[in-house]
């Protein structure tokens, strides 16, 4: 069977060079977690500051954040030596990722209803445009799922069947490889209805506004599509990579069409403007997403 | 082309269709929504506005919905209830708060204080405490002697009360000649926006955001200032009318975008300024502030007006908001002139003192017991002040007529009533 692999449409030297890379595809993904949770944290905090007042429960992802990117860290270092433990830990914090993730797409879907307004007017898509983004806190869980998923070796490679504790395994319905496509392409939904809600606030009269959502929508469908297709061709593949490739470059021109509008054209630093204005560092969501996707099709064998 | 190459074709492209097809039944249904918006609104702009307590079976508002119908409904329409805000987390306070009092089995304070705005709005607070609209209007009708070492202490550390001379602590007179029956309707009706509350707190945040709506919209027209700042002592309001700001607000202002994020506010929400943009709002470069004198340069309201402490920083925030539509070199020869005009009212004032000191001796200490006393005041307190918010604020009838012509009426009449303070004396020396 053909697997959705990178190498298989890059010249040989450079699939060579993908190959003999330090760190191997579910490390990489357990780091590219790590990283996520951190700057979670920082995004979280940034967000959250808008008010002046962070509240008590508003402060769990913003210390969870950093606690969990760090553990994670140190369970990688923990792997090296002992790696059940390390799965363990790293199971503990990615499943509390989720958790929390949920809570806060709960809390925010909270505060953007009106529980004791007429029954028509309860949930209004204008609520849902100017309450606290509502898909944004499960990038958490997302990044819980995708980490979990990560922590547990399979094997063999490409097989669906995890390694649990003991001699126990679990089988998945699909491979790892397509199982992270899945998640890219939910992950990509999310990001894309996060970037939708926000980006109505301004009403859509920017045209640039509609690269992200056509870029994005583009990339879950193809993501998705790599996904089903039990054989994949090299066109499969290149496709995908040119739509991560494509979500990469939307992501960083993202972040500095967000600063340049934070900096109000006289390049002076405001930092409330960053706080209250365009998010920086939320179009950078776009290219993680694109590097997760291209991570997935890297080689699955464990080293 | 035979079928097997067709196939080939259509298979090496199947994840772009899938892609594609992706995108455009998303640009399917955005036509779609648009139609069914545009359809359902009739292209209107209808913001419709929701009572988020309508259905509510929360207790304070079951019960004032029926006692004080109107601040429910107000307060159900504002964005602190859409925030969960309760009428508790202002209201409620525990039994021993100062000020306190008992009511259906708890205890409430009937006016929240600024300490409980403090609690979530820690920032602004700190800012209006540290501005001419906290403890210094206060004082200036109420005196600083009843005031708590505590406060005293809030009230020495505002920038503009340390750093300056004793003139900006003097109390009104007129507010004891009137008497609290009158005073009560006039002066304090405004100067109480920085009355302490009994829990120590400072300030009336209503004054300016009105309850129960707390609308940004509210806030951020120049009506909610004109509840003050209007008439003859400082008639901003009515400057601001005339003056081109005012003309673009009140032919376009429908179209502004009231509602903007606080502190990311640009020319596409605000075409033109209205008071809260130039002295308040996070406009352009310059962040937002609840500190009222954080971008003047003069104490414009004092008879002879000085420079504030730090004012070139001040000047730096205020210009920061006027460079979003003036070019620099428009800025700096309109402060030029404005800093010129400042000194020569200065001198007119001036010359009241010089045209009054030869017959100081012969006046009353009692404040306005003659007709010469309020003479120098309008002189000053009027015509002086107004021709200098007049050039700031770019009215030039306030500048003209409402002020400069006033003022050197004043100093006339001055002249007149201290020759006869003169004659007076002469006469009398005469007779002895």
């Amino acid at each position: 069977m053909r697997m959705a692999q990178l190498s298989a449409i890059l010249p040989r030297p450079a699939a060579e060079r993908l190959r003999r890379l330090p760190l191997s595809r579910d490390q990489l993904m357990l780091l590219m977690a790590a990283i996520n949770l951190l700057f979670l944290g920082l995004d979280t905090y940034l967000a959250h500051l808008i008010s002046g007042t962070i509240r008590p429960r508003e402060w769990i992802p913003v210390l969870f954040g950093p606690a969990a990117g760090i553990t994670l860290l140190v369970a990688g270092l923990i792997a090296l030596r002992r790696r059940q433990l390390a799965t363990m830990l790293a199971t503990v914090v990615l499943v509390a990722s989720i958790v929390v993730g949920l809570m806060g797409a709960y809390f925010h879907f909270i505060r953007g209803t009106l529980p004791t307004a007429p029954l028509l007017q309860r949930i209004t898509i204008d609520l849902l445009v100017w309450a606290p983004p509502l898909v944004a806190p499960l990038v958490f869980s997302l990044v819980g799922l995708w980490g979990v998923s990560a922590a547990w070796v399979e094997d063999p490679p490409n097989s669906g069947r995890l390694r649990l504790l003991g001699d126990r395994t679990l089988q998945l319905p699909y491979s790892k490889t397509r199982a992270y496509l899945f998640m890219v392409s939910l992950g990509m939904l999310a990001t894309v209805f996060s970037s939708v809600f926000d980006h109505a606030r301004t009403g859509f009269d920017n045209p640039w506004l509609w690269i992200p959502t056509v870029a994005g929508v583009f990339a879950v469908g193809v993501s998705a599509g790599l996904g089903v297709i039990k054989e994949p061709t090299r066109a499969d593949v290149a496709t995908h990579v040119a739509a991560m490739i494509l979500l990469i470059l939307v992501g960083v021109v993202g972040a500095y069409l967000h600063v340049r509008a934070d900096l109000v054209g006289r390049t002076a630093v405001v930092p409330e403007r960053f706080l209250r204005g365009a998010p920086f560092l939320a179009p950078l969501l776009f290219s993680n997403m694109g590097l997760l996707g291209l991570i997935a099709l890297l080689d699955p064998r464990e080293r | 082309m035979n079928n097997d190459e067709g196939e080939r074709t259509a298979s090496s492209a199947r994840l772009l269709i899938v892609g594609l097809v992706a995108v455009i039944i998303l640009l399917g249904l955005v036509l779609l929504a648009m139609a069914i918006g545009g359809s359902l609104v009739g292209g209107a702009e209808t913001a419709e506005r929701v009572n988020a307590l309508a259905t509510s079976d929360d207790e304070c508002v079951v019960c004032h919905r029926q006692t004080t119908p109107g601040i429910v409904q107000q307060y159900g329409q504002s964005t602190m209830a859409a925030a969960e805000v309760t009428c508790r987390d202002c209201h409620e306070v525990d039994a021993d708060h100062a000020g306190s009092v008992e009511h259906e089995g708890t205890y409430v304070l009937a006016q929240p204080s600024t300490a409980m705005c403090e609690v979530c709005h820690t920032t602004e607070v700190a800012q209006y405490y540290q501005s001419r609209h906290a403890l210094p209007a206060y004082v200036a009708y109420a005196g600083a002697e009843n005031l708590s070492p505590e406060l005293e202490e809030m009230y020495l550390a505002v920038p503009e009360i340390g750093a300056d001379s004793e003139q900006l602590r003097m109390r009104n007179a007129l507010h004891a000649i009137e008497g609290e029956a009158i005073t009560r309707f006039a002066c304090e009706d405004c100067h109480n926006i920085g009355q302490p509350h009994e829990d120590g707190s400072v300030g009336q945040c209503q004054d300016c955001h009105l309850r129960h709506e707390f609308s940004l919209e509210q806030a951020r027209k120049p009506e909610t200032c004109n509840h003050c700042h209007i008439g003859p002592d400082h008639p901003q309001w009515e400057i601001y009318q005339e003056s081109n700001h005012g003309i673009a607000y009140m032919t376009g202002g429908d179209h502004w975008n009231w509602e903007a994020e606080p502190g990311t506010l640009t020319v596409e929400d605000f075409p033109a300024p209205t008071c809260a943009t130039c002295h308040f709002s996070g406009f352009g470069a310059t962040g937002t502030t609840h500190d009222v004198g954080s971008r003047l340069t003069w104490y414009l309201f004092k008879p002879i007006s000085n420079r504030r402490p730090a004012w070139q920083d001040n000047q730096v925030r205020m210009q920061a908001v006027c460079q979003e539509c003036h070019n620099d070199a428009f800025i700096d020869e309109f402060y030029t002139a404005a800093d010129e005009l400042t000194e020569a009212v200065n001198d007119r004032v001036r010359e009241s003192d010089e045209i009054v000191a030869p017959v100081l001796d012969q006046i009353s200490e009692v404040p306005f017991d003659e007709p010469i006393d309020f003479v120098y005041f309008e002189a000053w307190h009027h015509w002086g002040r107004t021709a200098k918010f007049g050039a700031w604020m770019q009215g030039p009838d306030y500048t003209q007529w409402h002020g400069i012509y006033e003022l050197l009426a004043d100093l006339s009449e001055l002249r007149e009533m201290v020759d006869e303070y003169e004659g007076g004396e002469t006469a009398a020396g005469d007779g002895e």
